[in-house]
Protein backbone atom coordinates (compact mmCIF):
# COMPACT_ATOMS: atom_id res chain seq x y z
CA UNK A 1 0.00 0.00 0.00
CA UNK A 2 2.99 2.28 0.86
CA UNK A 3 6.30 1.60 0.08
CA UNK A 4 9.20 3.38 0.59
CA UNK A 5 12.69 2.64 -1.01
CA UNK A 6 16.02 4.35 -0.11
CA UNK A 7 13.95 7.42 0.29
CA UNK A 8 15.75 10.62 1.25
CA UNK A 9 14.31 13.51 2.35
CA UNK A 10 16.57 17.14 2.27
CA UNK A 11 15.35 20.35 3.22
CA UNK A 12 16.68 22.88 1.67
CA UNK A 13 19.37 25.17 3.38
CA UNK A 14 19.47 22.04 6.52
CA UNK A 15 20.76 18.68 7.34
CA UNK A 16 18.53 15.43 5.83
CA UNK A 17 15.59 15.22 7.89
CA UNK A 18 15.47 10.85 6.43
CA UNK A 19 18.45 9.23 5.60
CA UNK A 20 17.79 5.97 3.18
CA UNK A 21 14.75 5.02 5.08
CA UNK A 22 13.21 2.00 3.38
CA UNK A 23 9.60 0.14 4.80
CA UNK A 24 6.32 -0.56 3.64
CA UNK A 25 3.07 -0.82 4.88
CA UNK A 26 -0.12 -3.15 3.95
CA UNK A 27 -3.44 -2.29 3.93
CA UNK A 28 -5.27 -2.49 7.40
CA UNK A 29 -1.96 -2.59 9.19
CA UNK A 30 -1.79 -0.10 12.62
CA UNK A 31 1.75 1.37 12.35
CA UNK A 32 3.26 3.71 14.80
CA UNK A 33 6.25 5.80 14.61
CA UNK A 34 8.30 6.70 17.11
CA UNK A 35 11.26 8.42 18.17
CA UNK A 36 12.77 11.85 19.19
CA UNK A 37 11.31 15.31 18.62
CA UNK A 38 13.06 16.22 15.51
CA UNK A 39 14.20 12.79 14.24
CA UNK A 40 11.82 12.83 11.06
CA UNK A 41 8.30 11.71 12.35
CA UNK A 42 6.74 14.52 10.60
CA UNK A 43 8.41 14.46 7.64
CA UNK A 44 7.84 10.59 7.28
CA UNK A 45 4.16 11.22 7.40
CA UNK A 46 4.46 14.12 5.13
CA UNK A 47 6.14 11.93 2.59
CA UNK A 48 3.71 9.21 3.29
CA UNK A 49 0.20 11.71 2.41
CA UNK A 50 2.27 13.18 -0.62
CA UNK A 51 2.69 16.31 0.90
CA UNK A 52 6.29 16.35 0.42
CA UNK A 53 8.19 14.57 -2.39
CA UNK A 54 11.55 13.04 -1.46
CA UNK A 55 14.65 14.51 -2.51
CA UNK A 56 15.76 10.49 -3.63
CA UNK A 57 14.37 7.57 -3.70
CA UNK A 58 10.89 6.38 -4.48
CA UNK A 59 7.82 6.51 -2.31
CA UNK A 60 5.08 4.07 -3.88
CA UNK A 61 1.19 4.94 -3.00
CA UNK A 62 -1.06 2.23 -4.01
CA UNK A 63 1.38 1.59 -6.76
CA UNK A 64 1.84 5.00 -7.73
CA UNK A 65 5.30 6.81 -7.82
CA UNK A 66 4.92 9.95 -5.97
CA UNK A 67 7.95 11.84 -7.46
CA UNK A 68 7.33 11.13 -11.14
CA UNK A 69 3.57 12.23 -10.57
CA UNK A 70 2.45 15.69 -12.07
CA UNK A 71 1.61 17.89 -9.52
CA UNK A 72 -2.00 18.76 -10.27
CA UNK A 73 -2.09 15.15 -9.51
CA UNK A 74 -0.82 14.95 -6.25
CA UNK A 75 -4.34 16.80 -4.75
CA UNK A 76 -6.43 13.41 -5.87
CA UNK A 77 -3.43 11.24 -4.09
CA UNK A 78 -4.03 13.42 -0.73
CA UNK A 79 -7.28 12.28 -0.65
CA UNK A 80 -6.92 9.04 -0.27
CA UNK A 81 -5.61 10.11 3.29
CA UNK A 82 -7.52 11.15 6.39
CA UNK A 83 -5.17 13.31 8.22
CA UNK A 84 -5.09 14.53 11.97
CA UNK A 85 -2.63 17.18 12.47
CA UNK A 86 -0.22 17.56 15.13
CA UNK A 87 -1.61 21.16 15.84
CA UNK A 88 -5.03 20.11 14.83
CA UNK A 89 -5.98 22.77 11.89
CA UNK A 90 -9.09 23.20 13.30
CA UNK A 91 -10.90 26.33 11.48
CA UNK A 92 -12.02 28.43 14.19
CA UNK A 93 -14.58 30.59 11.87
CA UNK A 94 -16.97 28.21 11.43
CA UNK A 95 -18.87 25.73 13.63
CA UNK A 96 -17.59 21.79 14.23
CA UNK A 97 -20.14 20.53 11.13
CA UNK A 98 -18.57 22.84 8.79
CA UNK A 99 -15.13 22.19 10.14
CA UNK A 100 -16.16 17.95 9.83
CA UNK A 101 -17.75 19.27 6.10
CA UNK A 102 -14.14 20.40 4.65
CA UNK A 103 -12.89 17.57 3.14
CA UNK A 104 -16.45 16.76 1.74
CA UNK A 105 -16.59 19.79 0.11
CA UNK A 106 -12.98 19.20 -1.98
CA UNK A 107 -14.30 15.90 -3.31
CA UNK A 108 -17.20 17.52 -4.17
CA UNK A 109 -19.79 15.64 -1.88
CA UNK A 110 -23.02 18.41 -0.36
CA UNK A 111 -26.15 18.17 0.48
CA UNK A 112 -27.73 15.70 2.58
CA UNK A 113 -25.34 13.02 1.42
CA UNK A 114 -22.56 15.23 3.22
CA UNK A 115 -24.75 15.53 6.26
CA UNK A 116 -25.24 12.43 6.47
CA UNK A 117 -21.68 11.59 6.50
CA UNK A 118 -20.88 14.17 8.98
CA UNK A 119 -23.01 13.54 11.77
CA UNK A 120 -22.25 9.48 11.21
CA UNK A 121 -18.11 10.90 11.73
CA UNK A 122 -19.13 13.42 14.56
CA UNK A 123 -20.93 10.59 16.38
CA UNK A 124 -18.48 8.16 16.24
CA UNK A 125 -16.17 9.98 17.97
CA UNK A 126 -18.94 11.41 20.34
CA UNK A 127 -19.38 14.74 19.17
CA UNK A 128 -22.82 15.07 17.87
CA UNK A 129 -24.37 16.98 20.32
CA UNK A 130 -21.70 19.58 19.67
CA UNK A 131 -22.21 19.87 15.68
CA UNK A 132 -23.13 23.51 16.39
CA UNK A 133 -20.39 24.30 18.86
CA UNK A 134 -17.46 26.50 17.52
CA UNK A 135 -14.14 24.77 18.26
CA UNK A 136 -12.60 27.12 20.55
CA UNK A 137 -15.29 26.27 22.92
CA UNK A 138 -14.01 22.89 22.96
CA UNK A 139 -11.74 21.02 25.23
CA UNK A 140 -8.33 19.52 23.85
CA UNK A 141 -9.67 16.19 24.01
CA UNK A 142 -12.58 17.41 21.72
CA UNK A 143 -10.78 19.39 19.50
CA UNK A 144 -8.79 16.31 19.06
CA UNK A 145 -11.69 14.06 18.03
CA UNK A 146 -13.05 17.00 16.13
CA UNK A 147 -9.64 16.31 14.07
CA UNK A 148 -10.57 13.00 13.86
CA UNK A 149 -13.91 13.46 12.75
CA UNK A 150 -12.68 15.38 9.81
CA UNK A 151 -10.04 12.87 8.96
CA UNK A 152 -12.16 10.08 8.77
CA UNK A 153 -15.49 11.71 7.26
CA UNK A 154 -14.32 11.22 4.02
CA UNK A 155 -13.81 7.50 4.37
CA UNK A 156 -10.07 7.05 3.56
CA UNK A 157 -8.36 3.91 3.17
CA UNK A 158 -5.53 5.19 5.45
CA UNK A 159 -5.33 7.33 8.73
CA UNK A 160 -2.35 9.65 9.45
CA UNK A 161 -2.06 11.26 12.60
CA UNK A 162 0.72 12.94 13.95
CA UNK A 163 1.27 13.33 17.89
CA UNK A 164 -2.45 12.84 18.04
CA UNK A 165 -2.26 12.23 22.18
CA UNK A 166 0.71 14.65 21.92
CA UNK A 167 -1.19 17.17 25.02
CA UNK A 168 -3.96 15.02 26.03
CA UNK A 169 -3.55 13.71 29.67
CA UNK A 170 -4.19 9.67 30.29
CA UNK A 171 -7.57 8.92 29.85
CA UNK A 172 -7.96 10.96 26.98
CA UNK A 173 -5.20 9.84 25.47
CA UNK A 174 -6.83 6.03 25.96
CA UNK A 175 -9.66 6.92 23.95
CA UNK A 176 -8.18 8.98 21.03
CA UNK A 177 -6.56 5.49 20.64
CA UNK A 178 -9.14 3.15 21.32
CA UNK A 179 -10.56 5.35 18.40
CA UNK A 180 -7.80 4.46 16.07
CA UNK A 181 -8.18 1.16 16.83
CA UNK A 182 -11.76 0.65 16.28
CA UNK A 183 -10.91 2.09 12.64
CA UNK A 184 -8.14 0.00 12.07
CA UNK A 185 -10.73 -3.33 12.97
CA UNK A 186 -12.29 -2.23 9.95
CA UNK A 187 -9.87 -2.36 7.99
CA UNK A 188 -8.39 1.08 7.69
CA UNK A 189 -4.55 1.50 8.04
CA UNK A 190 -4.07 3.25 10.56
CA UNK A 191 -0.39 5.41 11.03
CA UNK A 192 0.92 7.49 14.09
CA UNK A 193 2.91 9.15 15.08
CA UNK A 194 4.30 9.55 18.78
CA UNK A 195 7.34 10.58 20.74
CA UNK A 196 5.74 8.65 24.35
CA UNK A 197 7.25 5.93 25.04
CA UNK A 198 5.20 2.51 23.56
CA UNK A 199 3.69 1.84 27.41
CA UNK A 200 -0.09 1.76 25.35
CA UNK A 201 1.07 -0.06 22.18
CA UNK A 202 -0.99 -3.05 22.01
CA UNK A 203 -0.10 -6.67 20.25
CA UNK A 204 0.17 -6.72 16.45
CA UNK A 205 1.07 -3.62 15.63
CA UNK A 206 4.03 -2.56 13.79
CA UNK A 207 6.61 0.18 14.99
CA UNK A 208 8.79 2.34 12.75
CA UNK A 209 11.61 3.87 15.66
CA UNK A 210 13.39 6.57 13.86
CA UNK A 211 16.48 8.20 15.64
CA UNK A 212 18.32 10.78 13.79
CA UNK A 213 16.64 10.57 10.39
CA UNK A 214 17.44 7.16 9.99
CA UNK A 215 15.07 3.85 10.39
CA UNK A 216 16.45 1.96 13.84
CA UNK A 217 13.64 -0.65 14.03
CA UNK A 218 11.34 -1.91 11.94
CA UNK A 219 9.58 -4.99 13.37
CA UNK A 220 6.70 -6.23 14.37
CA UNK A 221 5.98 -6.65 18.11
CA UNK A 222 4.60 -10.04 18.75
CA UNK B 1 -20.55 18.06 -14.48
CA UNK B 2 -22.74 17.97 -11.44
CA UNK B 3 -20.02 17.82 -9.07
CA UNK B 4 -18.91 20.70 -11.23
CA UNK B 5 -21.58 22.36 -10.51
CA UNK B 6 -21.70 21.90 -7.07
CA UNK B 7 -18.10 23.05 -6.76
CA UNK B 8 -19.47 26.34 -8.17
CA UNK B 9 -22.45 27.03 -5.77
CA UNK B 10 -19.97 25.92 -3.00
CA UNK B 11 -17.50 28.77 -3.83
CA UNK B 12 -20.36 31.14 -4.34
CA UNK B 13 -22.42 30.30 -1.07
CA UNK B 14 -18.61 30.48 0.68
CA UNK B 15 -18.13 34.23 -0.50
CA UNK B 16 -21.87 35.46 -0.28
CA UNK B 17 -21.50 34.16 3.31
CA UNK B 18 -17.94 35.82 3.61
CA UNK B 19 -19.89 38.83 2.83
CA UNK B 20 -22.62 38.80 4.88
CA UNK B 21 -20.37 38.00 7.75
CA UNK B 22 -18.69 41.66 6.66
CA UNK B 23 -21.35 43.19 5.60
CA UNK B 24 -19.80 46.78 6.36
CA UNK B 25 -16.46 46.44 5.09
CA UNK B 26 -17.85 44.74 1.79
CA UNK B 27 -20.77 47.56 0.95
CA UNK B 28 -17.59 50.39 1.57
CA UNK B 29 -15.36 48.11 -0.92
CA UNK B 30 -18.22 47.84 -3.00
CA UNK B 31 -19.26 51.77 -2.73
CA UNK B 32 -15.12 52.65 -3.75
CA UNK B 33 -15.76 50.58 -6.94
CA UNK B 34 -18.66 52.47 -7.17
CA UNK B 35 -17.49 55.77 -6.91
CA UNK B 36 -14.40 55.30 -9.37
CA UNK B 37 -16.30 53.57 -11.85
CA UNK B 38 -19.36 56.28 -11.49
CA UNK B 39 -17.11 58.91 -12.88
CA UNK B 40 -16.40 58.12 -15.99
CA UNK B 41 -20.11 56.42 -16.44
CA UNK B 42 -21.46 59.94 -15.54
CA UNK B 43 -18.47 61.44 -18.46
CA UNK B 44 -19.90 58.94 -20.60
CA UNK B 45 -23.37 60.16 -19.72
CA UNK B 46 -22.71 63.84 -20.64
CA UNK B 47 -20.46 62.97 -24.02
CA UNK B 48 -23.26 60.80 -25.25
CA UNK B 49 -25.98 63.29 -24.91
CA UNK B 50 -23.87 66.08 -26.28
CA UNK B 51 -23.30 63.26 -29.24
CA UNK B 52 -26.73 62.81 -29.88
CA UNK B 53 -27.17 66.85 -29.77
CA UNK B 54 -24.49 66.92 -32.68
CA UNK B 55 -25.82 64.32 -34.57
CA UNK B 56 -29.17 66.14 -34.55
CA UNK B 57 -27.74 69.44 -35.53
CA UNK B 58 -25.62 68.06 -38.11
CA UNK B 59 -28.08 66.32 -40.27
CA UNK B 60 -29.44 69.68 -40.86
CA UNK B 61 -27.92 72.36 -43.49
CA UNK B 62 -24.73 73.91 -42.71
CA UNK B 63 -25.10 76.08 -45.34
CA UNK B 64 -27.70 78.98 -46.52
CA UNK B 65 -27.91 80.14 -49.82
CA UNK B 66 -30.33 83.46 -50.33
CA UNK B 67 -31.71 84.38 -53.38
CA UNK B 68 -32.48 87.98 -54.08
CA UNK B 69 -36.03 88.60 -54.25
CA UNK B 70 -36.48 90.08 -57.23
CA UNK B 71 -33.91 87.36 -58.87
CA UNK B 72 -35.46 86.39 -62.40
CA UNK B 73 -37.05 83.27 -63.26
CA UNK B 74 -34.35 81.44 -64.85
CA UNK B 75 -31.96 82.28 -61.62
CA UNK B 76 -33.87 79.11 -59.80
CA UNK B 77 -32.78 76.89 -61.96
CA UNK B 78 -29.67 77.43 -62.93
CA UNK B 79 -28.99 77.80 -59.23
CA UNK B 80 -30.34 74.41 -58.99
CA UNK B 81 -28.10 72.44 -61.67
CA UNK B 82 -24.98 74.11 -60.72
CA UNK B 83 -25.51 72.97 -57.16
CA UNK B 84 -26.75 69.03 -58.68
CA UNK B 85 -22.88 69.51 -60.52
CA UNK B 86 -21.06 70.56 -57.90
CA UNK B 87 -18.82 67.49 -56.38
CA UNK B 88 -18.55 69.40 -53.21
CA UNK B 89 -22.20 69.37 -52.07
CA UNK B 90 -23.46 66.31 -50.19
CA UNK B 91 -27.02 67.16 -50.51
CA UNK B 92 -29.46 70.69 -50.97
CA UNK B 93 -32.87 71.32 -49.94
CA UNK B 94 -34.97 74.13 -51.99
CA UNK B 95 -37.50 75.86 -50.16
CA UNK B 96 -39.49 78.83 -51.93
CA UNK B 97 -40.45 81.94 -50.63
CA UNK B 98 -44.23 80.35 -50.13
CA UNK B 99 -43.24 77.55 -48.28
CA UNK B 100 -41.00 79.30 -46.22
CA UNK B 101 -43.84 81.74 -45.24
CA UNK B 102 -46.38 79.24 -44.24
CA UNK B 103 -43.23 77.71 -42.44
CA UNK B 104 -43.14 80.74 -40.02
CA UNK B 105 -46.71 81.24 -40.62
CA UNK B 106 -47.19 77.94 -39.01
CA UNK B 107 -44.88 78.63 -36.23
CA UNK B 108 -45.63 82.02 -35.80
CA UNK B 109 -47.68 82.62 -32.33
CA UNK B 110 -48.63 86.19 -32.58
CA UNK B 111 -51.44 85.69 -35.03
CA UNK B 112 -51.58 88.40 -37.92
CA UNK B 113 -48.12 90.14 -38.04
CA UNK B 114 -47.40 88.21 -40.55
CA UNK B 115 -50.87 87.99 -42.10
CA UNK B 116 -50.56 91.97 -42.23
CA UNK B 117 -47.65 91.85 -44.47
CA UNK B 118 -48.62 93.12 -47.96
CA UNK B 119 -45.65 91.17 -49.96
CA UNK B 120 -43.63 88.06 -48.59
CA UNK B 121 -40.67 90.10 -47.79
CA UNK B 122 -39.13 86.19 -47.20
CA UNK B 123 -36.48 85.08 -50.51
CA UNK B 124 -36.30 82.07 -52.21
CA UNK B 125 -33.69 80.02 -50.68
CA UNK B 126 -31.00 76.58 -50.90
CA UNK B 127 -30.82 74.75 -47.54
CA UNK B 128 -26.81 73.46 -48.66
CA UNK B 129 -25.15 70.70 -46.54
CA UNK B 130 -21.62 70.20 -47.90
CA UNK B 131 -19.41 67.18 -48.16
CA UNK B 132 -16.53 68.34 -47.09
CA UNK B 133 -16.81 69.82 -43.93
CA UNK B 134 -13.28 71.36 -42.68
CA UNK B 135 -12.79 75.15 -42.74
CA UNK B 136 -10.85 75.67 -46.12
CA UNK B 137 -13.50 74.18 -48.58
CA UNK B 138 -16.40 75.84 -46.51
CA UNK B 139 -14.96 78.68 -47.77
CA UNK B 140 -14.24 77.73 -51.02
CA UNK B 141 -17.51 76.91 -51.90
CA UNK B 142 -19.28 79.69 -49.94
CA UNK B 143 -17.11 82.57 -52.41
CA UNK B 144 -18.27 80.06 -55.48
CA UNK B 145 -21.93 80.31 -54.47
CA UNK B 146 -22.18 83.98 -53.79
CA UNK B 147 -20.90 84.56 -57.58
CA UNK B 148 -23.67 82.59 -58.58
CA UNK B 149 -25.96 85.20 -60.86
CA UNK B 150 -29.40 85.51 -58.75
CA UNK B 151 -27.45 85.02 -55.43
CA UNK B 152 -27.90 87.25 -52.74
CA UNK B 153 -26.07 86.01 -49.40
CA UNK B 154 -24.58 82.66 -48.68
CA UNK B 155 -24.72 82.14 -44.61
CA UNK B 156 -22.47 79.51 -43.14
CA UNK B 157 -24.25 78.36 -40.10
CA UNK B 158 -22.45 75.33 -39.18
CA UNK B 159 -18.84 76.78 -37.87
CA UNK B 160 -19.74 75.89 -34.37
CA UNK B 161 -20.89 72.24 -35.10
CA UNK B 162 -17.07 71.65 -36.23
CA UNK B 163 -15.80 73.08 -32.54
CA UNK B 164 -18.13 71.21 -30.81
CA UNK B 165 -16.74 67.95 -32.91
CA UNK B 166 -13.49 68.55 -32.16
CA UNK B 167 -14.84 69.32 -28.61
CA UNK B 168 -16.80 65.81 -28.72
CA UNK B 169 -13.38 64.17 -30.38
CA UNK B 170 -11.66 65.50 -27.04
CA UNK B 171 -13.64 64.47 -24.53
CA UNK B 172 -13.81 60.70 -26.07
CA UNK B 173 -10.12 60.75 -25.48
CA UNK B 174 -10.02 62.38 -22.10
CA UNK B 175 -12.99 59.93 -20.81
CA UNK B 176 -10.67 56.79 -22.58
CA UNK B 177 -7.79 58.10 -20.43
CA UNK B 178 -9.56 58.44 -17.43
CA UNK B 179 -11.24 54.72 -18.21
CA UNK B 180 -7.96 53.48 -18.02
CA UNK B 181 -6.21 55.27 -14.84
CA UNK B 182 -9.11 54.05 -12.69
CA UNK B 183 -8.94 50.82 -13.86
CA UNK B 184 -5.40 50.76 -12.46
CA UNK B 185 -6.73 51.76 -9.44
CA UNK B 186 -9.88 49.38 -9.67
CA UNK B 187 -7.16 46.77 -10.03
CA UNK B 188 -5.23 47.91 -6.95
CA UNK B 189 -8.41 48.11 -4.78
CA UNK B 190 -9.82 44.90 -5.46
CA UNK B 191 -6.13 42.96 -5.69
CA UNK B 192 -5.30 44.29 -2.08
CA UNK B 193 -8.94 43.71 -0.92
CA UNK B 194 -8.41 40.35 -2.61
CA UNK B 195 -5.14 39.18 -1.21
CA UNK B 196 -6.46 40.58 2.55
CA UNK B 197 -8.91 38.20 2.90
CA UNK B 198 -6.42 35.47 1.55
CA UNK B 199 -4.45 36.64 4.78
CA UNK B 200 -7.43 36.37 7.04
CA UNK B 201 -8.51 32.42 5.19
CA UNK B 202 -4.72 31.25 4.91
CA UNK B 203 -5.46 28.64 7.40
CA UNK B 204 -8.57 27.04 5.85
CA UNK B 205 -6.30 27.63 2.58
CA UNK B 206 -3.19 25.84 3.78
CA UNK B 207 -5.70 23.20 5.49
CA UNK B 208 -7.05 22.81 2.02
CA UNK B 209 -3.95 22.35 0.56
CA UNK B 210 -2.73 19.35 2.85
CA UNK B 211 -6.02 17.27 2.24
CA UNK B 212 -6.40 17.52 -1.33
CA UNK B 213 -7.96 20.04 -2.48
CA UNK B 214 -7.10 21.13 -6.16
CA UNK B 215 -5.56 25.07 -6.61
CA UNK B 216 -8.66 25.54 -8.57
CA UNK B 217 -11.17 24.21 -5.79
CA UNK B 218 -8.69 27.38 -3.70
CA UNK B 219 -8.75 29.79 -6.28
CA UNK B 220 -12.45 29.99 -6.88
CA UNK B 221 -13.84 31.63 -3.72
CA UNK B 222 -10.96 33.95 -4.18
CA UNK B 223 -11.94 34.88 -7.84
CA UNK B 224 -15.74 34.52 -6.99
CA UNK B 225 -15.18 37.54 -4.37
CA UNK B 226 -13.48 39.57 -7.01
CA UNK B 227 -15.88 39.07 -9.93
CA UNK B 228 -18.62 40.04 -7.36
CA UNK B 229 -16.76 43.10 -5.63
CA UNK B 230 -16.87 44.22 -9.43
CA UNK B 231 -20.06 43.47 -10.17
CA UNK B 232 -21.06 45.08 -7.06
CA UNK B 233 -19.84 48.15 -7.52
CA UNK B 234 -20.87 48.62 -10.91
CA UNK B 235 -24.43 48.49 -9.94
CA UNK B 236 -23.60 51.27 -7.62
CA UNK B 237 -21.87 52.97 -10.20
CA UNK B 238 -24.91 52.94 -11.94
CA UNK B 239 -26.98 54.02 -9.37
CA UNK B 240 -24.44 57.19 -8.46
CA UNK B 241 -24.81 57.84 -12.13
CA UNK B 242 -28.52 57.68 -12.61
CA UNK B 243 -28.71 59.87 -9.15
CA UNK B 244 -26.68 62.16 -10.85
CA UNK B 245 -27.81 62.51 -14.04
CA UNK B 246 -31.36 62.82 -12.37
CA UNK B 247 -29.85 65.94 -10.24
CA UNK B 248 -28.46 67.30 -13.52
CA UNK B 249 -31.54 67.35 -15.47
CA UNK B 250 -33.10 68.69 -13.01
CA UNK B 251 -31.58 72.08 -13.24
CA UNK B 252 -30.63 71.66 -16.72
CA UNK B 253 -34.44 72.00 -17.75
CA UNK B 254 -34.45 75.36 -16.94
CA UNK B 255 -31.28 76.47 -18.58
CA UNK B 256 -32.41 74.54 -21.35
CA UNK B 257 -35.52 76.17 -21.52
CA UNK B 258 -33.99 79.35 -21.92
CA UNK B 259 -32.94 78.25 -25.48
CA UNK B 260 -35.84 76.61 -26.34
CA UNK B 261 -34.66 73.54 -27.20
CA UNK B 262 -35.73 70.06 -24.69
CA UNK B 263 -31.81 68.88 -24.28
CA UNK B 264 -31.43 66.45 -21.95
CA UNK B 265 -28.59 64.01 -20.11
CA UNK B 266 -30.01 60.30 -21.25
CA UNK B 267 -30.00 57.95 -18.66
CA UNK B 268 -27.82 54.76 -19.60
CA UNK B 269 -29.46 52.55 -21.97
CA UNK B 270 -29.83 48.96 -20.93
CA UNK B 271 -26.47 47.97 -23.21
CA UNK B 272 -24.83 50.39 -21.53
CA UNK B 273 -25.80 49.25 -18.28
CA UNK B 274 -24.54 45.72 -18.72
CA UNK B 275 -21.21 46.76 -20.48
CA UNK B 276 -20.40 48.67 -17.65
CA UNK B 277 -21.44 45.69 -15.17
CA UNK B 278 -19.65 43.10 -17.56
CA UNK B 279 -16.51 45.81 -17.27
CA UNK B 280 -16.73 45.78 -13.72
CA UNK B 281 -16.66 42.21 -13.40
CA UNK B 282 -13.84 41.12 -15.63
CA UNK B 283 -11.83 43.95 -13.76
CA UNK B 284 -12.93 42.11 -10.85
CA UNK B 285 -12.40 38.80 -12.16
CA UNK B 286 -8.71 40.37 -13.27
CA UNK B 287 -7.68 41.73 -10.06
CA UNK B 288 -8.65 38.88 -8.35
CA UNK B 289 -6.41 36.47 -10.37
CA UNK B 290 -3.42 38.65 -10.41
CA UNK B 291 -3.90 38.87 -6.37
CA UNK B 292 -4.08 34.96 -6.35
CA UNK B 293 -1.26 34.04 -8.21
CA UNK B 294 0.91 36.45 -6.59
CA UNK B 295 -0.17 35.39 -3.09
CA UNK B 296 -2.00 32.76 -2.92
CA UNK B 297 0.34 29.28 -3.66
CA UNK B 298 3.68 30.99 -3.09
CA UNK B 299 4.41 29.62 0.72
CA UNK B 300 2.93 26.53 -0.12
CA UNK B 301 4.30 23.69 -1.83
Amino acid sequence: MITFDNVTKRYPGSHEALTNVSFSIEQGEMVYVTGHSGAGKSTLLKLMAAIERPTSGTVLINNQNVSKLKESTLPFIRRKFGLVFQDHKLLYDRNCYHNVALPLAINGITGAEAGKRIRAALDKVGLLSKEKAMPITLSGGEQQRLAIARAVVSRPSILIADEPTGNLDRNYAEDILQLFNAFQQVGVTVIIATHDALGNVSDHNKILHLNRAQLTKAEIIA
Amino acid sequence: MNVWLTQHALALKLVLRRFANNKLSTLLICLAIGVTLALPSIFYAVLDSANVLANNVKSKSQMSVFLATNHDENAIETVKTTLEDDANIKSFKFVSKEDALSQLQAADTDNGVLNSLENNPLPDAFFVEPSKLDAESIENLKNNLSKLDGVDEVVVDGAWIKRLNYLLALGKKTMLIIVSLLAFALVAVIGNTVRMQIVTQYAEVELSRLIGATKSFIRRPFLYAGALYGLIGGLFALLITVAVIYLFNQSLAPLVAEYQTNFSLNYPNLFTCAITCLLALAVGLISAYLAVSKSLFSSIH
